[in-house]
């Protein structure tokens, strides 16, 4: 059953932890995309200033 | 269970060869009416209420981002009407300029899935519109499906749910911000640095950094994590529409399924009272911590000097859903945003690869790779094209396209299965009503909207209303006549 009194309290695993701990996760294992080689081809015909020339109007 | 009637609208990025933004609701305009798909012209404003708040009361006007005041100005524009461009789809979809960006509304779904598929059509057909645009202008066209351009201007992908009227402001408030929060670990569309406040090398969302206010009914500027707007878009006595601005566009069906999956899981503990209580006392804050928390601990600070992460902000809400509800009683889908969400958070809380569920992850895996081959740092100005380009919709040059096309990220709908949903809806919900009388009936329709039609009759206009909660069935299709038409919506 959903126990409001434990959700309403800090977070496991280490009741101890205040705000500004720096511990955390270690950093994840990501794996690269495969056909990483077919993908830099393609990220290479992209114009690297398109951001800096994408204005927009701001919108909802 | 009955299904909570939702759907998704998003305003789209748009970019053509020599033009800047002091033309691109004029770009926008002519876009919109480049679409040759099969459609109806116009839209039926009467009503629309977008000042109106939740909280009982209704502002004198809503705020505006001077700095697009700047691109308006010595520059005349012609009726709100001619600007918007509506077109109604076949499927029930509305189609139109929103302050110079494309926007595609889906029609009313009740199912994730089907909901998730329309949200994808809607690129195919602003693909279409862009492409004839381009044709037409002779320019290049770009669209984005994102909600930022990295100067500090950002635009919507917003949800609407039809809720019941009893729930309310307050406990509405409690039941969806925590969620809007929390959800972003597992629906972030990503995001290369930030617009405002601090420095940020990588968010997860593309909007954390626009929310200046905890709840208000603005959309364009001083924007809201939760927002107040009282247009239900049907009797007002009996429904509210929850407006939801906080989210982010999807390159992923699965992100955008999960993404209001979450949302509903948290509209049904409301309806049952059995909301998890969070007491958030900064929801901008909470909201722009967990963006922008490169250790992935996502700590959420709570009233009292307390604190809770994002992760059991989600479990709390998953572990009430299967409390409540048993499997007899649950939305099978919802059920499965529940599994699907438990291993998901858990795999990303052991620091596993998500990438090919989740489009901050898949985005955030595009770039760490470019940064590794090319030795280039995190804030290089070359990675927000990068990060733009994840977003390009045309499937030749988008970087999404790219990866899906590698088998890197979740299989997307084929095109066979998007055209058929821009064709029509295979939901029974009002959204069918709308499509058909489009698609049968288009020559005596004179007005369309989410709340009624209007046809042209012998001396008046015949006005028939949708009413939402209603099942729109395959009888309909079958109807000869406006008269028999209306007569079946009516349940004569």
């Amino acid at each position: 059953m959903f126990d409001p009194d434990r959700l309403t309290r800090p977070a496991s695993p280490s009741p101890d932890k205040k705000l500004g701990d720096d511990s955390g996760p270690s950093k994840p294992d990501i794996q690269k995309p495969e056909g990483g080689n077919e993908l830099l081809k393609r990220m290479k015909k992209v114009d690297p200033d398109q951001a800096k020339r994408y204005r927009q109007r701001s919108g909802e | 269970m009955k299904q909570i009637l939702a759907g998704v609208e998003t305003e789209y990025g748009l970019l053509v060869e020599g033009r800047g933004a002091e033309n691109q609701i004029d770009d926008a305009q002519a876009l919109v009416r480049a679409y040759s798909g099969p459609c109806f012209v116009g839209w039926d404003h009467r009503y629309e209420s977008p000042r109106a708040d939740l909280r009982g009361f209704t502002e004198k006007a809503l705020r505006f981002d001077p700095e697009d005041a700047k691109f308006d100005v010595g520059r005349a524009r012609s009726a709100d009407s001619e600007i918007r461009s509506d077109r109604v789809l076949p499927n029930g979809a509305r189609l139109y300029n929103d302050h110079g960006h494309p926007e595609y509304s889906t029609p009313e779904c009740l199912s994730l899935h089907e909901l998730a598929l329309h949200d994808k059509a809607g690129e195919l057909a602003i693909l279409r519109a862009a492409r004839a645009y381009s044709e037409q202008s002779g320019r290049e066209v770009w669209i984005y499906k994102n909600n930022t351009d990295f100067h500090g201007a950002s635009y919507g992908t917003h949800e609407n749910y039809l809720i019941p009227r009893s729930l309310g402001f307050e406990k509405l408030y409690a039941a969806v911000t925590p969620m809007l929060i929390a959800r972003q670990i597992l629906c972030g569309a990503g995001k290369v640095g930030s617009e405002t406040g601090g420095a940020a090398r990588y968010q997860l969302s593309q909007r954390a950094d626009f929310f200046t206010e905890s709840a208000s009914v603005d959309t364009l500027y001083r924007r809201p994590v939760f927002n107040t707007r009282d247009e239900p878009h049907a009797n007002p006595a009996d429904w509210i529409r929850l407006h939801v601005i906080a989210g982010d566009a999807n390159m992923m069906p699965s992100c955008t399924s999960r993404k209001v999956g979450l949302i509903k899981i948290a509209l049904e503990l409301c309806k049952r009272n059995e909301t998890p209580k969070w007491d958030i006392p900064d929801p901008m804050r909470a909201f722009r911590d967990v963006s922008r928390d490169e250790k992935r601990e996502y700590r959420v600070e709570l009233r009292g000097k307390n604190w809770t992460t994002a992760y059991d902000i989600l479990d709390s809400y998953l572990c009430a859903y299967d409390s409540v509800f048993d499997e007899d009683e649950s939305d099978p889908e919802l059920r499965q945003v529940v599994l699907e969400c438990r291993a998901l958070a858990e795999k990303l809380r052991s620091g596993a690869d998500v990438s090919h569920d989740i489009d901050w992850a898949a985005k955030h895996a595009l770039l760490a790779q470019y940064v590794d081959s090319e030795n280039v740092a995190w804030d290089d100005p070359s990675l927000r094209s990068f990060d733009l380009e994840y977003c390009n919709i045309d499937p030749e040059n988008g970087l999404f396209a790219a990866l899906a096309e590698m088998g890197s990220v979740a299989p997307l709908p084929s095109t066979e299965e998007l055209e058929a949903r821009l064709r029509q809806v295979f939901e029974p919900t009002r959204a069918l009503a709308r499509g058909l009388a489009v698609s049968k009936f288009g020559d005596r329709l004179m007005g369309a909207s989410w709340t009624s039609l209007t046809f042209r009759g012998g001396y008046d206009p015949l006005e028939v209303l949708l009413p939402p909660d209603r099942e729109y069935g395959s009888q309909l299709e079958a109807t000869e006549s406006v008269e028999s038409f209306i007569d079946n919506i009516r349940g004569a």
